[in-house]
């Protein structure tokens, strides 16, 4: 920016607890082209001030002195073309959290005013968006959380075209005779309406439906992905800009359950094959056809079990309190008995589970099933029961309510297995090609899984996560998956029952269009919604070491064949992970960049040695950690006021360089603040947080050659609720670096 | 380890549940509110929920060896807390009716009694009509026209040797059937590996806590019931010790009947007969109150409830006919008291009363096993 206006407030105490007039006389060293103070910035007046300078072109860029960007958004949001806003935390980060009229505090204030403007005389506009974007949704899979999608996006005015690999529409449920009540008082069976809301989608002209389909190739990028089909009818390509993917799951094999009786005792069945027994209107006992006089339902079959499933697949104890209840309706001599570890009823399934176990013929009871036996009668073996020993029941038949598996495809893992397989063909030596094919082997059960076959550099489907899920972080983002625009709905987004799938239709449904309406304004999607910037590749410089290909957690990038990077703008999350990877620094965004930060860093004033005022550098995550912050400002805790806080979009966007730069220029002490990473990573872009750790271990042992502590970095992880730690890890960081003396390159 | 082959009869075992007054059992599903809110429930044992698990099971035999069915006092803490209204205080106490009947003796008589429902008629007119034709028998009746008015005892109604003669043998009989089933039950709640030290050392203690009722005075849900049964089972003390001095008045001391109302040993019987009316009244209007603080009101319950407060009634009626000088009424009256007294002796071992006889051995048996360690 050109000409930056500078605007200090003095309210909330900012006036009284600083010097703003030592602290206008800084920025006005800074190149400004306005420096005001005004007693209220956020007021009508002072707004109004401000909005004048944007609109007659004073100023296309505004420094705020002010509060944080977390408050205030809607008063200090201006016209994006024409101004660039940078807000200077000082109530937050400097008054409300350091003792006023203080030497420290009023060295901090100056200082975040210098880095602050530094940012800002950095920033450059966006360059305007231009493309075309398509509105139509493809929705994969037509179950039922495939169905509510398409109705959900069609309802929102968007074209739907669903992709079903089977001949027919309703997916697993469809031919169940009853389900469970999701209306007062829900203690009874209601109609399966699948078949209803088949006809609905059938009905529809704004949704297209092709069945015995198969997805033979998408490429390209949200907003404008090209999806080609095969169909009975031949092969078609068309034009969508989101994708849900609503492919369900499947039963988990029960023949890896041989202690429950599976396949050795004709018996023992599954839950679907109940289902289908009980869909034809019939009970019988597979070995002679006879009605059985006592049905037992094992549970959790497979499921939270170290050994299968690990997780709960969510979905069983109702399959069986409903196949009970059909029982008890349709067969009233038999008698049933559920043995469970515990039974999840969620929500109003409880007051279902009631009405079923109060049935005189229902007998539930809690323990696990240590084995099925028995000649002609099956007994059920109980035990780790509250009864101390084990017990045994007889059954006619068994049902194992098995778990779920979904219905995905590891898209991280078949690339790896495809290039284990060319590797082990072209591989430089035979001890790597044998690796090589190692690997492949490991991995063959991926072979030919596709789904999506997405033209993607880190694969053809969404990255599977935890137990092979695609869901990206269910508490902050539900919906997201990794890949930008595409989005899961349904069981194989999370295990879940038919209440649960048909609000994931409509969620993934809203997060489509949503995401198409958002790069149709050329704006990022969560959680920088709004955001018009695009990363931009000099790639002249670019040395084809792929670091950003491979670490982009939102596959944006693909690769030609030398490995240059080609960019998907539209995949692109903003969060800069490409940026803090690329040893060339040739990747940066217009407000966000290697030496946007790294000259923030050099803005900083760094006393001598003789002064003892270390300095701290602490890179803050903006979407947790900076939070933190500010709630523990709100709380009036007070922290070190060496520590000098520059919000980054991820620890991931962290190039080595500012680390360089700052210890370089005499900075005691570098720590990063970001989110949590590992199984329950708490990370908005996945892996930034846990790439930064890698990252900086590699600097701690390059620190040690050059004589430098390792100390002097520290990389913390802090979640959002965590604000009582900020001045417990700021305050220790700053005693360990006092331990350790100053920075020697100090005054260098 | 070979598993216990459960019967799981469900449904007729809930009918067996149910006729005790405890047909909710199935409705449990193991959420441990019962065992957190129980005063009882030593730390490390899940009671009463493994006790509602094996009556879900059909597992009677392992519910009617377990001495902790009989530590409970039916407090129903846990029934007002159950969520899923299962009654866990209900199902202990069919147990114990279970377990009464299972272990009577001779077993024609537990069975008689636990159908009482039917058979209450048989079990309170046959002693009534014993007595009828007992007196009727021997011309006593009716009111001997030679009583003097306004002075009169009741040996002169009934003779003493009647009421010797008819009660010890009954109590001796009572005795015997309730040292067989004590018997059997001492053996079947545990094994003498199991027990340390002496039955007298564990009974002092035990007896010290039934005199004040301690532990039943935590229970929250029924705190009236734990003050009635105590004032109740004082009065029966205070009326026994009354009934013993009399006969050391008439016999040693040569007092003469009836005493004066002033006499100590009449005052300590109207004080007691005072207790039995209050803590009848207080257990009477327990039962007639919300069904979950008091637990559901079996056949078995209201039988023996009823037969103590017809004893209660009845007894203080002679006493008051008496000092009215109603002589003819206060025959009736005494003919019906003395019915209902050994209906009360008869049934000792076979009917809710025979608490009195397993809650002793089985708080004996957790002191001797060290089971007894509440939180």
């Amino acid at each position: 920016m050109e000409r930056i206006g500078t605007f200090i407030c003095t309210g909330c105490g900012i006036g009284e607890a600083l010097d703003t007039q030592a602290l206008a006389g800084v920025a006005s060293e800074l190149k400004c082209a306005t420096c005001t103070t005004h007693a209220a910035l956020c007021s009508p007046e002072g707004v109004a001030m401000i909005r004048e300078a944007v609109d007659n072109g004073t100023i296309d860029g505004a420094l705020l002195v002010a509060c944080s960007p977390r408050v205030k958004t809607a008063e200090f949001t201006f016209d994006a073309s024409k101004v660039a806003v940078e807000r200077v935390a000082v109530r937050e980060q400097v008054v409300w959290s350091h003792p006023p009229k203080d030497e420290d505090t009023q060295m901090l204030a100056e200082d975040l005013v210098r880095m602050g403007h530094t940012r800002l005389a950095k920033t450059q506009f966006p360059k305007p968006f231009t493309d075309t974007i398509e509105r139509t949704v493809l929705v994969v899979g037509g179950g039922l959380a495939g169905l509510e999608a398409a109705r959900a996006a069609a309802g929102m005015g968007h074209p739907v075209v669903i992709v079903e690999a089977a001949g027919a529409l309703g997916g697993a449920l469809a031919s169940c005779r009853d389900a469970l009540p999701d209306t007062p008082p829900f203690d009874a069976l209601h109609p399966n309406r699948i078949p209803e809301l088949v006809e609905a989608v059938r009905r529809d002209d704004r949704i297209r439906v092709l069945t015995s389909a198969r997805l033979t190739r998408i490429a390209g990028q949200p907003g404008q992905f090209t999806v080609e089909v095969e169909t009975a009818a031949g092969a078609e390509a068309f034009t969508v800009g989101a994708i849900v993917q609503a492919t369900g799951a499947r039963p988990y094999d029960a023949s890896k359950l041989p202690h429950l009786g599976y396949g050795t005792h004709p018996d023992v069945i599954t839950s679907q094959q109940l289902e289908a027994m009980l869909a034809e209107g019939a009970l019988r006992r597979p070995s002679d056809g006879a009605l059985p006089s006592r049905v037992a339902f094992i549970q959790c079959a497979g499921s939270r079990d170290p050994d299968h499933l690990p997780y709960c697949s969510a979905d069983c104890c109702g399959t069986t309190l409903r196949q009970v209840a059909t029982i008890h309706r349709d067969f009233p001599s038999v008698e049933t008995a559920v043995i469970y570890r515990d039974m999840r009823t969620p929500g109003q399934l409880e007051r279902f589970y009631a009405a079923v176990q109060n049935h005189p013929r229902s007998f539930f009871t809690r323990g696990e099933v240590a084995r099925v036996g028995g000649n002609g009668r099956l007994a059920v073996t109980v035990a780790n029961s509250l009864l101390g020993e084990e017990v045994s029941l007889e059954a006619d038949l068994v049902v194992l309510a098995v778990g779920m598996v979904p219905n995905a495809a590891d898209g991280e893992a078949i690339r790896a297995l495809h290039d284990a397989q060319r590797r082990a063909q072209t591989g430089e030596s035979e001890t790597q090609r044998e690796e090589a094919r190692k690997i492949a082997e490991k991995l063959a059960a991926h072979e030919g899984t596709e789904i999506l076959n997405l033209v993607y550099r880190q694969g053809p489907d969404l990255p599977a996560l935890r137990y092979g899920f695609p869901d990206s972080h269910f508490i902050c983002f539900p919906y997201e998956t990794r890949r930008t625009g595409i989005y899961a709905a349904g069981a194989v987004h999370a295990p879940m029952d038919a209440a649960q799938a048909t609000e994931d239709g409509w969620g993934a449904a809203m997060k489509a269009v949503q995401c198409i309406e958002a790069i149709s304004r050329g704006e990022a999607v969560h959680p920088r919604s709004g955001d018009k910037g695009i990363p931009d590749f000099f790639l002249q410089r670019c040395t084809q070491c792929k670091r950003c290909t491979e670490e982009c957690p939102f596959g944006t990038l693909n690769e030609d064949e030398k490995g240059t990077p080609q960019l998907n703008p539209l995949r692109c999350r903003r969060c800069g992970i490409c940026m803090g990877a690329c040893p060339e620094r040739i990747i940066s965004f217009p407000d966000y960049s290697v030496d946007a930060v790294a000259s923030m860093i050099k803005a900083m004033s760094v006393p001598e040695e003789f002064e003892e005022k270390p300095r701290i550098l602490a890179l803050m995550c903006e979407n947790d950690a900076l939070p933190a912050l500010d709630a523990a400002a709100l709380r009036r805790t007070t922290w070190n006021p060496w520590v000098r806080v520059i919000p980054i979009r991820c620890l991931g966007s962290t190039n080595i360089v500012w680390i360089a730069e700052a210890l370089s220029r005499g900075i005691d002490g570098v720590i990063l603040i970001g989110c949590k990473y590992g199984d329950d990573y708490q990370c908005h872009y996945v892996r930034g947080s846990e790439l930064a750790h890698t990252r900086l271990s590699n600097v701690q042992e390059t620190l040690t050659r050059l004589a430098l502590e390792p100390e002097r970095i520290r990389v913390v992880e802090l979640a959002h609720d965590e604000f009582e730690r900020i001045p417990v890890i700021l305050d220790e960081f700053a005693s360990t670096l006092e331990d350790l003396g100053p920075n020697p390159l100090k005054g260098f | 380890m070979a598993a216990i082959p459960a019967l799981l009869p469900s449904p007729s075992l809930r009918e067996e549940l149910a006729r005790r007054g405890a047909g909710d059992a199935g409705k449990c599903y193991q959420c441990a509110t019962c065992s957190s809110v129980c005063e009882l429930a030593p730390a490390e044992s899940p009671f009463p929920r493994r006790q509602m698990m094996l009556a879900q099971w059909g597992l009677v035999d392992r519910l009617a060896a377990d001495p902790s069915v009989w530590l409970c006092h039916q407090c129903n803490d846990c029934t007002v807390r159950c969520p899923r209204n299962a009654r866990p205080g209900d199902v202990l106490q069919a147990v114990r009716s279970l377990v009464i009947e299972k272990l009577a003796f001779p077993g024609l008589l537990g069975t008689l009694v636990a159908r009482a429902r039917v058979t209450w008629p048989l079990l309170l007119g046959l002693p009534l009509l014993f007595w009828v034709a007992l007196l009727g028998l021997t011309g006593h009746l009716a009111v001997p026209p030679d009583l003097p008015a306004g002075a009169w005892g009741y040996e002169l109604l009934v003779p003493h040797v009647f009421i010797y003669g008819v009660f010890f043998p009954v109590a001796g009989w009572v005795l015997l059937a309730s040292i067989v089933s004590g018997r059997r039950f001492w053996k079947l709640i545990g094994s003498s590996g199991e027990r340390r030290g002496t039955f007298a050392a564990a009974l002092l203690p035990a007896l010290g806590e039934i005199a004040i009722h301690k532990r039943f005075g935590r229970c929250s849900a029924a705190k009236p019931r734990q003050l009635g049964h105590l004032t109740l089972l004082w009065g029966f003390v205070g009326a026994a010790v009354t009934s013993g001095l009399l006969i050391v008045g008439m016999y040693v001391q040569h007092l003469a009947m009836p005493l004066a109302l002033t006499h100590p040993y009449k005052i300590l019987g109207n004080v007691s007969g005072a207790l039995l009316v209050i803590g009848g009244a207080m257990l009477v209007g327990n039962r007639l109150g919300d069904r979950n603080a008091s637990g559901t009101t079996s056949a078995f319950d209201s039988f023996f409830l009823g037969v103590v407060v017809l004893v209660i009634a009845t007894g203080m009626t002679v006493e008051l006919a008496r000092l009215a000088d109603a002589a003819s009424f206060a025959l009736t009256v005494y003919v019906v008291h003395l019915g209902s007294v050994m209906t009360l002796f008869l049934t000792f071992p076979y009917s809710k009363f025979a608490h009195m006889l397993y809650r002793t051995l089985a708080m004996v048996h957790a002191r001797m096993t060290g089971i007894d360690t509440p939180r």
